[in-house]
């Protein structure tokens, strides 16, 4: 046992220090996206759009022995979205939210991201909501739904039109876990898919620099 | 523009919640009722033309009624009769915020008459309404025919393997797995399963704990796969069956059960008995249990038949079910139950 672990490390230590990378900060990828996609909850429609502030662009490139092997940007951003979903007989959800994202684009174009953020939910019941006072009277209650707090986890890949071709969109996939609370005294969690499209004005081909570089770390 | 888009959210929404009241032959529709920090889903769903009405009781608690709403059901006595499918508080498609401290029996019992008030508000209040209690349903049906002038809201109760008295449940319970794992075991049959449920029986005589009494359930559970005679049922299966078509909120379900079944409600509930209060219900009653029902006996069954004070009373053994009468033999379930509420509309 102790034998496989001193050889994965020493593996690992190898690896790390032969695979050296040069990064420089890339102010061109510098400009806001807006997002539009299909927000479904597995089987149930939604909609979510949103805006994305970038606030850091590096451009890497990785080096083994000396060659250079990947090149990747890293981008991290703060994007503000308005999401819903429609759960027949269930709710309707219209939840905001902000979220700090951490995105890698390889020169192919394949998108990797990662995203977490607070937000808030407002539901709407599936059907008419009705209330009955202490005399026995029946009113319907517009608008029943209730106030959540909410926080989404979320991670996808997708594909950068630019990194190619002179197209400022990207093609996005994500599952985002939402959890809503307090939902009944407890905590609710909802699976849900993005499918969308990214575009982002101002950008025309945005390739990855692949110069030398000056800066090495 | 604002004003536009604010007012075209609001169009949206206000028409997924416009009233919809429907009455023929084959209906479908839900709506929600509110009370005291809980919005619970109503379905209806079958013959509102027919002016009977059988509302489902689920079990659990935290249990959704989503489970009783099978494509058997639906043909052989919905298509006669409207059922009407209730999630309780803390259940199923039932939403709130921090409502916990509203999850007791008085409660919900309360709850049970608001629906009553607004099922008969929307269908009339010339309907014949039956209610249909299963495990903790029974429960809960037993608090609500106890209190006084409520069995005037319905014109007869069917208790299928429902639970009017909890500490009783966990004495019978004990009994009937000792007698059958001793009898299973004669026969050679599982005995290595039987063996810990038989130590543990014979090692708690009563008395029992919260921690016992929930032991006596798990056991009670298990019990039904080692006896042949019985339809054994696969839940995850039924789920995945059943969850698209019937639009079932999975996690929804998942969070709430998860919630209930570890709130202080149940030490509530393991000291709750309505043996003593029977004798005020007299309504007619039908009563069916599954001779193979480890988590609420046959004898319980027996004790709530002797106790009412109904005439008009019925009870049928199947000798097929366990505690899961609507997966087990349902074909005996409808039939009695059509009978039932043909006699008594």
């Amino acid at each position: 046992m102790l034998k496989t672990v001193i050889i994965i490390f020493s593996l690992l230590y190898c690896e790390v220090n032969h695979a050296q990378c040069d990064s420089i900060n890339d102010s061109s990828a510098q400009h806001i996206s807006l997002k539009l996609s299909y927000n479904s909850s597995l089987i149930y429609p939604g909609l979510s759009t949103g805006i994305e502030f970038p606030f850091k662009n590096v451009n890497v490139q990785l080096h083994k022995k000396e060659r250079p092997v990947r090149c990747i940007r890293k981008g991290k951003f703060i994007s503000g979205n308005i999401n819903w979903y429609h759960h027949p007989d269930f709710h309707d959800n219209l939840y905001l939210t902000a979220e700090w994202m951490m995105r890698r684009t390889r020169y192919t174009g394949f998108i990797s991201e990662f995203s977490v953020g607070p937000g808030f939910s407002r539901t709407f019941l599936g059907g008419t909501t009705y209330r009955v006072d202490d005399k026995g009277n029946i009113s319907i209650v517009k608008l029943a739904g209730y106030n959540y707090a909410l926080f989404t986890l979320g991670g996808g890949f997708g594909y950068d039109f630019s990194m190619k071709k002179q197209l400022p969109f990207s093609a996005i996939a994500k599952m985002n876990i939402i959890s809503m609370f307090p939902y009944n005294s407890t905590i609710y969690f909802r699976p849900v898919l993005e499918l969308g499209i990214r575009y982002t004005p101002g950008r025309g081909k945005s390739k990855i620099i692949r110069e030398p570089v000056t800066i090495s770390k | 523009m604002r004003k536009a888009f604010f007012f075209s959210l609001i169009l949206l929404f206000s028409g997924c919640q416009k009233e919809k009241i429907t009455i023929s032959g084959k209906v479908s529709e839900a709506f929600y009722v509110e009370n005291a920090g809980a919005s619970m889903r109503v379905l209806v769903e079958g013959n509102t033309a027919s002016k009977a009405y059988i509302l489902f009781i689920h079990g659990g608690p935290g249990v959704s009624s989503y489970f009783y709403d099978t494509k058997y059901i639906s043909q052989n006595i919905g298509d006669k009769y409207a059922i009407v499918y209730w999630d309780q508080r803390n259940a199923g498609a039932s939403q709130g915020t921090n409502n916990g401290g509203n999850l007791h029996l008085d409660q919900m019992a309360e709850d049970l008459k608001k629906v009553i008030e607004i099922l008969k508000f929307r269908y009339g209040q010339d309907m014949s309404l039956f209610l249909m209690g299963h495990s903790f349903g029974g429960l809960l049906a037993a608090d609500f025919l106890t209190r006084p002038g409520y069995q005037n809201m319905i014109k007869g109760f069917i208790d299928v393997d429902g639970s009017h008295n909890y500490p009783l449940n966990d004495t019978l319970t004990r009994e009937a797995l000792l007698t059958e794992g001793n009898y299973q075991i004669s026969q050679q049959r599982n005995i290595n399963d039987w063996a810990p449920i038989i130590s543990f029986c014979i090692s708690h005589k009563g008395n029992f704990t919260l921690e016992d009494s929930q032991q006596l359930e798990t056991f009670a559970t298990q019990a039904e796969n080692y006896v042949d005679s019985i339809k054994h049922i696969n839940i995850v299966n039924l789920i995945l069956k059943y969850s698209i078509p019937d639009q079932i909120p999975l996690s929804a379900l998942l969070c709430n059960l998860l919630y209930s079944e570890d709130s202080n409600f149940n030490k509530e509930l393991a000291i709750t008995q309505f043996s003593s209060s029977l004798g005020a219900v007299t309504i007619p009653v039908l009563v069916l249990w599954g001779k193979y029902d480890f988590t609420c006996p046959r004898a319980l069954g027996e004790d709530f038949y002797n106790r009412i004070s109904s005439t008009d009373k019925r009870i049928v053994i199947s000798d097929k079910s366990g505690h899961n009468m609507i997966f087990q033999d349902k074909e005996f379930l409808c039939n009695e139950v059509d009978t039932f509420v043909q006699n008594h509309k």
